[in-house]
């Protein structure tokens, strides 16, 4: 490689800075750097960042070189703006401490001294740059770059400009460094400047003045700690994210230096990206002989920033090919909620509805109004069904999840609570469950057996999305914008279909009928699925892995992203379609005016099917709603309501779903003899069939000569 | 092939470096390791450092990677002579009082990565007793001590006071016997005394066992080494005791930032006498560490299955008084290994809980049974559940941030241990928070065979195949897959003692070799079940019809039935299922469950 000509680039350094300037919103060009070396030269700001995206915009060369030796182009910087500062002092400046004052003598005292007519030397010279120079340059890597695991800096990377992201495990307390060590000489008062760039140093032995020199006196010298500079000097240890550990291994850490604006950014524990300079650090002393051929290393920081949980950013990483390929494969919904807890064998539809829950719909604001787009589920069932496995899987899945269980949790612990601080004595408000997991989901197992006083909260969270708290003088509203999945056993050990839900689960309806879907998992012995189910478990024991016929689960950490990306859209119903749902629903209504109907068929019913069919949208990325979409829903929903159903087991035998699609036919036909077929179909999708029972069922009837059908088949005409 | 021999006997960093290849060939072509010395049963203290050792442990915990020179130059100052050098495969420099190490040219910086191994936890006396018989080489007895050693290393150090007196005793960890029953809390730990406790320093997985370990530099990223694996490492050996971490100098507060904590800096350097240091040549990864089988092959293991069966199936019939069945679920415990893992699915797991114990007229028994089990299985661990173990022990890994390093407990177990729980020392009392966690985190590993390692911050999950034994009297409070009480015959009943003198005559050195080998062997047998499963099918469709709410037969039952089928058909020596084995595991399963129905009130 050839030598950069360092000199050229100290140039390029100096016309960027003066001449880069991006344009606001409002048009006007803002001098960005040129700003910055103002606000620099009065004192206003100690930290001077180039952003290397502005510079890759520039001279992508250039930031690219930076990036390999970032170290270097640090020294060169400094330099530079150190050179240019002067032409940007509009005025004179205000010393702001000792230090300040301090440096200005100096370099009016060089100055004075050395005064020798023509030579024009600058007086600051004969100082270590460090004593002088207030500012501290640092580089912001480039937006496009990603970060790397901890595990993944190695070797190659030493000297370059990184960004890690980990969890914070110790920092130190900030203390001062010396970056410049002052001396003064006792014999001849001369003073000696030391530079210190490593962690250690060793002061010089003797005066080196001019004075002291030539009369060979090796005058003392003096630290002078209000002559030297100090610099703010923190150590952090970063440890590798759980996520970013190989199963079976130990997370890694890794030690980042963080010096002056850089420090006092992070607490243990906290989240964190920082952006710096691998480097080797070198030891010396006893250990340099001990361990002489072992170097350590750390992280020069030049950015250290937290993360709050919020900041999703990595999540949305682009997609890569082969994901998009993988994903682009037909039925990708079908194919995702399959997915979900791929261990647990079958429950398609409860699965389907996690998803939705998941991906969750979109929230509408009409005039002020606020409508919920999370989707809320409870799912119920007898025990030892995998209802918690399902909670678990999701409570893993979820980016932001909370796992409780009613028993386990008082409304406190779910809701806020108020803290009195032991210090200060102030009062001070502390998230439960439902307001840590805001924006997330919160998996409330065992939800039947939570207090009654508990249980009040909930109720404004599930349709409000809010937590208002009136507690020791506080009065505020938080925001629980929370999709909930709750998980219940029956009350009498087993679910009694003859009773209703209020009696089976002992909720009250009112927080009954706030959950979009109910799910009834049961587990009736039935001879097909049984051996379908056998057929599974034997083969999952013969071959040690799931059937190849099965569709292949997708990666945990691939769902995760996808459904982070179809966060981002937010489709809309189109008004030809409302007439559709409209109709639906007033279809639900009829039948539950109707039938016994154990559970609430209300406006929030509608408002459910709004939510899925959003859901349904966005998990297909697309900003419209179709039809397909809303009739999914209302078969979500129709199915949910058919695994509560309190039919007869017997009954539920004797009739064949022919006989049921029979009966919806001539409930529509009513006192027409013809119907649409068309219409037909739409029906029974509607109530759970599937088109190719209702094509049996048609068969079935027309060779009974019950009916006839037409030669296109549009037609259904009773004989 | 002496010759051979003498060539690793001889063999330095510098030479193996020369022609890493062909040494690696040459090792790799050895018919047994027998010859390079292996420092789990050869005192380190009699080898010199950088001579090629054998180490075979588990890996506790992995410390970050470490920046070492790979080239580097030395410049003597008199003869002003400059010289490569190589950091690789050694820890010191080895330079002379006039020699400069180049620290700004010709610098070549590469990784290596540390872990710290540990000698297998668990393993049982007659395994540690053959394996020293193997691999004990008489000569190196002979050889010159440590203080030999320290005049050719050539540094400048002087041996330090400490250095001579720890050397005398320093290598007999492996005798002595810790006493200390005292939990490892981390309390004890953040005492910033510069002297840590041995027990420390080692830190082994399970109290009151001896132990040791080594520290191991492994240069090959390749290798993939994961935490809690068996390992056997062939490396050069480093034990200068420069490197101890207690030789640091006094660091000046106020201009050295804390880099590394005192406790961190001692902990990650012990003394080499105790643990020496390993630079990896080459890694193996071990599937057992039973020294009773050198090689294994499927066909004859299956054909000696049976009759080896026999003999453990009378000896286990006897020891629980008659009990056939318990006996047969017992075999099937102690050859199941976990063979399929999923995400969340794991299979073969085999957590019996044999309950009934008779305690009142024995209440020694559980721990006479395991003196017996222990015998049998190559690796065993024996937990008296009792309030205050619960209370006190840590079970689980935790990271300790303070000394940097994971602190071990007593669940960090490698594959295949036996660990017993013994529930009928259990007496009324109250568990505190420790105490209900380490419950937890028992019934955890018990259903999921997964271990929750606390880094504070976050929690990790650990895969661990562990089988575990619970001895109770009622059923267990920790759940298990199958449960079976003890159903004892009155007259075993009675001369138990007898049975038990009995069976440690019948059980001669020959046949309890017999049985370790078949136990052993018989986890590495491949099974396969054959594509025609229609009985399977079947018998799993009707036992669903005859299902109710009071017996609820669930997909599980199916996987519990078919785990039990291929340990029935493994025992007795078949690598595939078939009908006749599917009846006895069904019969089996209907005789237990039968019995956990009628469980009449413990018998005596």
């Amino acid at each position: 490689m050839a030598m950069r000509d360092y000199a050229a680039d100290k140039e390029s350094f100096k016309n960027f800075f003066i001449d880069f300037c991006q344009t606001d919103d409002e048009g006007n060009k803002q001098f960005k750097y040129s700003d910055q070396l103002t606000k620099v030269a009065h004192r206003e700001q100690n930290a001077f960042v180039v952003d290397l995206d502005d510079l890759h915009d520039a001279n992508e060369e250039l930031a690219e070189a930076v990036r390999q030796n970032t170290r270097r182009y640090t020294t060169m910087v400094s330099d530079v703006v150190y050179e240019m500062l002067p032409d940007f002092k509009h005025r004179e400046v205000i010393a702001k401490d000792a230090l300040d004052v301090y440096i200005e003598h100096r370099i009016m005292l060089e100055a004075r001294n050395h005064r020798i007519p023509g030579e024009m030397r600058d007086p600051r010279n004969r100082y270590p740059p460090e004593l002088i120079r207030r500012f501290e340059v640092y580089f912001k890597d480039l937006s496009s770059s990603k970060s790397l695991p901890i595990r993944e800096v190695k070797a190659e990377h030493i000297g370059k400009l990184v960004t890690i992201r980990g969890i914070v495990t110790r920092c130190t307390d900030v203390k001062p460094l010396l970056v410049v060590a002052t001396y003064s000489c006792a014999a001849c008062g001369a003073e000696t400047y030391q530079p210190v760039r490593g962690l250690q140093f060793t002061p010089p032995p003797a005066c080196t003045a001019d004075d002291c020199r030539l009369n060979k006196t090796a005058g003392q010298l003096h630290l002078q700690t209000r002559g030297s500079r100090f610099q703010k000097f923190q150590e952090l240890k970063i440890q590798e994210h759980s996520d970013q550990v190989p199963v079976g291994h130990i997370p890694r850490q890794l030690s980042v230096y963080c010096r002056g604006e850089t420090t006092r950014r992070a607490q243990p524990g906290d989240h964190v990206a920082v952006t710096g300079v691998f480097l080797p650090l070198l030891t010396s002393g006893f250990r340099q002989v001990v361990q002489g051929l072992l170097s350590d290393t750390y992280l020069e920081a030049h950015s250290v920033h937290c993360l709050n949980q919020s900041d999703e950013s990595e999540m949305a990483e682009a997609l890569t090919e082969e994901e998009l390929a993988e994903l682009a494969d037909e039925d990708l919904y079908s194919r995702m909620a399959r997915s979900l807890a791929p261990e647990i064998y079958g429950h398609e539809d409860v699965k389907k509805a996690l998803l939705l829950l998941l991906v969750g719909g979109v929230d509408k604001r009409p005039n002020g109004m606020k409508i919920r787009g999370n989707i809320n589920i409870c799912l119920m069932g007898d025990p030892g069904v995998a209802k918690s496995q399902l909670l678990n899987y999701i409570d893993r899945l979820a980016p932001r999840s909370q796992y409780t269980t009613g028993r386990g949790s008082s409304g406190v612990g779910l809701t806020a609570a108020v803290m009195k601080d032991p210090f200060t004595g102030e009062m001070m408000l502390e998230g439960g469950a439902l307001v840590l997991a805001d924006q997330g989901v919160c998996c409330i197992d065992e939800f039947d057996k939570m207090a009654e006083n508990d249980r009040t909260a909930i109720h404004e969270v599930m349709e409000q999305q809010t937590i208002s708290i009136a507690k020791a003088g506080i009065m505020t509203c938080l925001n629980a914008r929370v999709s909930i999945l709750a998980a219940a056993n029956p009350a009498y050990g087993r679910y009694n279909p003859k009773r209703t839900i209020e009696q089976n689960i002992q909720l009250p309806a009112a927080l009954l009928s706030r959950f979009d879907l109910l799910w009834l998992i049961q587990d009736k012995p039935n001879r097909e699925k049984d051996l379908e189910l056998a057929k599974h478990i034997a083969y999952v024991h013969q071959h040690s892995a799931q059937p190849p016929g099965a569709v292949r689960a997708l990666p945990m950490r691939l769902v995760r992203r996808y459904v982070a990306l179809t966060k981002r859209k937010n489709p809309t119903v189109p008004t030809h379609l409302a007439d559709y749902i409209v109709s639906s629903y007033v279809e639900l209504r009829r039948e539950a005016r109707n039938a016994r109907d154990v559970t609430f068929t209300s406006a929030r019913n509608l408002l459910a099917i709004l939510r899925l069919s959003t859901a349904l949208a966005r998990l297909r990325l697309s900003d419209v709603v179709e039809k397909e979409d809303v009739s999914e829903a209302i078969r979500l929903v129709e199915m949910s309501k058919q695994s509560l159903a309190p039919v007869d087991e017997n009954v539920q035998r004797g009739i064949s779903s022919t006989d049921r699609i029979f009966a919806i036919v001539r409930d529509l036909a009513g006192s027409n003899q013809t119907v649409k077929i068309a219409d037909v179909i739409e029906r029974c999708v509607d109530k759970g069939f599937k088109p190719d029972q209702v094509d049996a069922c048609i068969e079935e009837y027309e060779n009974l000569n019950v009916w006839q059908v037409n030669q296109v088949r549009t037609k259904i005409t009773f004989m | 092939m002496h010759d051979l021999m003498t060539d690793f006997e001889t063999v330095t960093p510098d030479l193996w470096m020369a022609n890493e290849e062909a040494w690696k060939e040459k090792l790799l072509k050895l018919p047994n390791w027998f010859q390079i010395p292996l420092i789990n049963s050869n005192a380190s203290h009699n080898l010199p450092d950088g001579t090629l050792v054998r180490f075979r442990g588990m890996v506790q915990d992995m410390h970050n990677p470490e920046f070492y020179f790979e080239q580097f130059e030395v410049f003597n100052t008199v003869t002003n002579v400059t010289k490569s050098k190589s950091g690789k495969y050694r820890d010191t420099a080895h330079i002379l009082e006039n020699e400069k190490i180049n620290y700004t040219e010709n610098l070549r910086s590469s990784q290596r990565q540390t872990m710290v191994v540990v000698s297998m936890p668990g393993l049982n006396d007659w395994a540690q007793q053959l394996e020293d018989r193997q691999n004990h080489l008489k000569h190196l007895e002979q050889q010159p001590n440590t203080s030999k050693r320290l005049t050719n290393t050539g540094t400048k150090l002087k041996r330090s006071h400490d250095e001579t007196e720890e050397d005398s005793d320093a290598m007999e960890v492996v005798e002595e016997v810790v006493t200390n029953k005292e939990p490892k809390t981390s309390d004890t730990e953040t005492n910033t005394g510069s002297v840590l406790s041995r027990e420390h320093l080692l830190n082994f997985p399970l109290p009151d066992m001896p132990s040791k370990s080594c520290i191991v530099k492994i240069y090959d990223d390749s290798e993939n080494v994961k935490l809690n694996e068996m390992i056997e490492v062939v490396g050069f050996l480093s034990v200068d005791p420069a490197l101890s971490g207690e030789f640091q100098p006094e660091k000046d507060p106020l201009l050295d930032p804390e880099t590394e904590s005192e406790v961190e800096t001692i902990t990650h350097n012990p003394p080499p006498s105790l643990v020496p240091r390993l630079h990896a040549v080459y890694v193996k990864k071990l599937d057992h560490c039973n020294p009773l089988i050198q090689s294994f092959d499927q066909e004859s293991v299956l054909k000696e299955a049976n009759s080896a069966r026999e003999h453990l199936l009378k000896a286990l019939t006897e020891l629980l008084l008659g009990d056939k069945l318990a006996a047969e679920y017992l075999i099937c415990h102690l050859i199941s290994c976990i063979y399929l893992r999923q995400e969340t699915l794991s299979l073969g797991q085999f957590c019996l809980n044999l309950s009934n114990l008779p305690t009142q007229k024995y209440p020694n028994y559980a721990k006479q049974l395991y003196e017996i089990i222990k015998q049998f299985v190559t690796k065993s661990y024996y937990l008296p559940l009792t309030i205050e173990n619960m209370n006190t022990l840590s079970l689980l890994p935790k990271k300790d941030y303070e000394c940097n390093r994971l602190t071990s407990g007593v669940l960090q177990l490698s594959k295949d241990t036996h660990l017993v729980l013994d529930e009928t020392k259990m007496e009324q009392g109250r568990l505190d928070a420790t105490g209900v966690n380490n419950i937890a985190a028992l019934g955890n590993m018990i259903m999921t065979q997964k271990v929750e390692y606390d880094f504070k911050y976050y929690k990790m999950d650990f895969e661990s195949d562990v089988s575990v034994l619970i001895l109770s009297e009622g059923k267990s409070l920790l759940p298990s897959d199958y449960h079976l009480p003890l159903r004892p015959e009155e007259a075993s009943l009675k001369i138990f003692d007898a049975i038990v003198e009995a069976a440690t005559y019948y059980l001669k050195e020959d046949i309890m070799n017999i049985i370790r080998k078949y136990l052993t062997s018989l986890k590495l047998v491949k099974y396969t079940i054959s594509e025609d499963l229609q009985f399977v099918e079947d018998d799993f469709i009707e036992m669903r019809s005859k299902s109710d709410s009071d017996n609820p037969v669930t997909a599980d039952d199916l996987h519990r039935l078919l785990v039990l089928a291929r340990l029935v058909s493994l025992s007795r020596g078949l690598d595939t299922l078939n009908k006749e084995c599917w009846d006895i595991t069904k019969n089996m399963e209907a005789e237990r469950l039968q019995r956990i129905k009628n469980r009449v009130a413990p018998t005596l």
